[in-house]
């Protein structure tokens, strides 16, 4: 087991994994932009050290500064949480190169699922369906145009360098195509350096299933069931669940297998997301992989009773996995709210100080977060202040509890989207557990 | 002890009929001195061979003496000699040149030259040879002139 891990991220996800090393006896080093001096993953930490100013540029995606902070602090291995360097094969190389161990899957696995494009082709070869599409990236708007045509409008167009909405655009016919297409390019550029797109059919009304795999590098692969994500605002994540409502066990099963398939195709370890769409008629298609721990990790964790980055750590110091698939049960309902300092109508950010703050408790209450009282929301960095996710013995209970949970929850200084997810969770359609990703644009429109 | 606390300090003393006043703490002095001219601008000083500006300000607002922290643009390990053997860059007293080599901070194998961006007098150096410094730790006051 490795003696000390370097976390190099910040906020809620740094707690979380810095509470994973506590329990596990390892000694935890945490990284920080002068922003976040006071910083509660810096002072949950053994030892910190800033690693720049606030500028994400500058700390938190410079290489060279955390690779020093480990060195000079003899740090064994990094984790990299999610976003920042979590998929930067880069990073992962030069951590291979120092002789530091990067918690997290090979960097083969992470170039080859990185690419979004080559993720398709690969998964598609290896007989798993995939949303129809274009075969390979385009970088071309002429060619483009003629494939799309080919598979049909609608279409989206997506980056291939990443994903989060960006360099992502719908559309409906041929005369937009041409505009779409350089908007979307120039996006990409812009937002990954790589002006690379492809095309997809446009399925409609679709629900986003993702399964969580764990494998370790001995070649055991498991799934621990799926996550419904179909919440979402601009193809940004709002409310996650598991188990989802529209999943027959038959369903399950056959994506759980497509998952460890996709999984297997790539010689995966470590935690990872193989991200699914539903279409109206139960058929579902590979979209992506995620090849990191992901930010709605903890509604698994509450179905499964099983702690992910406590597992990601075991594999990634040589361990077998400690469970077969036979072991892996979804017990109950769990819900998470992704809560941030948005503005709940129009979701524009508002950072800020918190000056009151009572958190909810209570049975099944589980709160990830790094805010506290009198803390600054900063303007530099992504505005998840808090995960609220509550597990229930049924879908029934959870919505209650989540209700419950969030109308004991103050935040005050700054906006919060608390009172938009108070809305979700009162709304017919959530309720009926019949919402789709589209479902949130109509509400919008009108 | 943070900009804040040193204005505090000095703003108190001009309030009283002392001439001069040190404060020490957690390794970092500050001396302030009442003069009869005052300088009216703060300096935001840069310390790096690497291209990062470091924030630091002048200790002395309004005061005979303009003391400038310089801080580490790196995360690394301070060295300040050029090899083991050889003499440190530079000693407390020491005058130094604007672009001046201060000290070494290692990083990942490379040893990046930390240049003096004003001119003066080295008062204090505040870590000790091959000890880790992080971003932004102060590593040398220097009083210009």
């Amino acid at each position: 087991m490795f003696s000390k891990i370097l976390i190099a991220n910040r906020g809620e996800i740094a707690l979380r994994i810095i509470r994973a090393c506590k329990e596990l006896g390892i000694k935890t080093v945490a990284v920080y932009s002068e922003d976040d001096a006071n910083a509660l993953h810096v002072r949950f930490a053994d030892e910190a050290v800033c690693i720049g100013p606030s500028e994400t540029h500058k700390s938190y995606l410079n290489i060279p500064s955390i690779i020093s902070a480990a060195e000079i602090t003899d740090t064994e291995a990094i984790h990299p949480g999610y976003g920042f360097l979590s998929e930067n094969h880069r990073f992962v190389e030069i951590c291979e190169t120092c002789k530091i161990q990067f918690i997290g899957p090979s960097l083969e696995s992470i170039k080859q699922m990185g690419d979004k494009a080559r993720a398709r082709e690969i998964m598609g070869a290896s007989g798993i369906t995939v949303i129809p599409g274009s075969g390979t990236a385009l970088e071309n708007d002429r060619d483009a145009s003629e494939i799309a045509h080919e598979i049909g409008f609608p279409v989206i167009i997506k980056a291939a360098g990443g994903g989060g909405g960006r360099g992502m655009r719908v559309v409906h016919n041929d005369a937009s195509f041409p505009k779409a297409f350089m908007t979307a390019q120039a996006e990409a550029v812009s937002s990954f350096n790589n002006p690379k797109l492809y095309i997809e059919k446009l399925i409609e009304e679709p629900r986003h299933i993702e399964f969580q795999i764990l494998g370790d590098q001995h070649g055991n692969i498991i799934h621990l069931g799926e996550r419904d994500c179909s919440t979402q605002r601009r193809y940004q994540k709002l409310i996650e669940e598991s188990p989802s409502t529209c999943l027959t066990p038959d369903l399950r099963e056959r994506m759980g297998k497509a998952a460890i398939k996709a999984a297997k195709t790539v010689n995966y370890y470590s935690t990872g997301t193989i991200e699914f769409l539903l279409d109206k008629n139960n058929n579902f298609y590979f979209m992506e992989m995620n090849t990191r721990i992901q930010v709605e990790h903890p509604v698994t964790e509450m179905v499964t009773g099983i702690d992910l980055i406590k597992e990601q750590i075991k594999v990634a110091c040589g361990e077998g996995l400690s469970y077969s698939q036979d072991d892996i049960r979804l017990r109950g309902h769990a819900i998470e709210c992704r809560i941030n300092a948005e503005n709940p109508k129009t979701f524009i950010p508002c950072p800020g100080t918190i000056t009151s703050l009572h958190l909810p408790g209570g049975p099944g209450v589980r709160i990830d977060t790094a805010a506290y009282l009198n803390c600054k929301i900063s303007p530099y960095y992504d505005s998840l202040i808090v995960k609220l996710i509550v597990h229930g013995n049924d879908r029934q209970e959870a919505i209650r509890r989540m209700q419950r949970a969030l109308e004991e929850f103050i935040i005050e200084g700054i906006d919060t989207t608390i009172p938009f997810h108070l809305e979700m969770l009162k709304n017919e359609a959530f309720i009926d557990g019949n919402i789709n990703t589209e479902f949130l644009c109509r509400l919008d429109a009108n | 002890m943070d900009i804040q606390k040193i204005d505090q300090i000095l703003n108190l003393i001009e309030k009283t009929s002392f001439v001069e006043v040190e404060v020490e703490q957690d390794g970092l002095r500050v001396r302030a001195r009442k003069g009869a001219s005052s300088s009216s601008s703060l300096n935001v000083e840069t310390n790096s061979a690497v291209d990062v500006q470091a924030m630091s300000k002048s200790v002395a607002d309004e005061k005979n003496d303009k003391r400038i922290m310089s801080r580490s643009p790196l995360v690394g390990t301070f060295y300040r000699a050029p090899s083991p053997n050889a003499s440190p860059f530079i000693e407390v007293g020491d005058l130094v040149k604007k672009g001046q080599v201060l000290c070494i901070v290692e990083a990942m194998k490379l040893m990046n030259e930390v240049e003096s961006e004003v001119e003066g007098k080295v008062v204090s150096v505040y870590v000790e040879n091959a000890q880790p410094v992080e971003y932004g730790e102060p590593l040398f006051l220097i009083e210009t002139c």
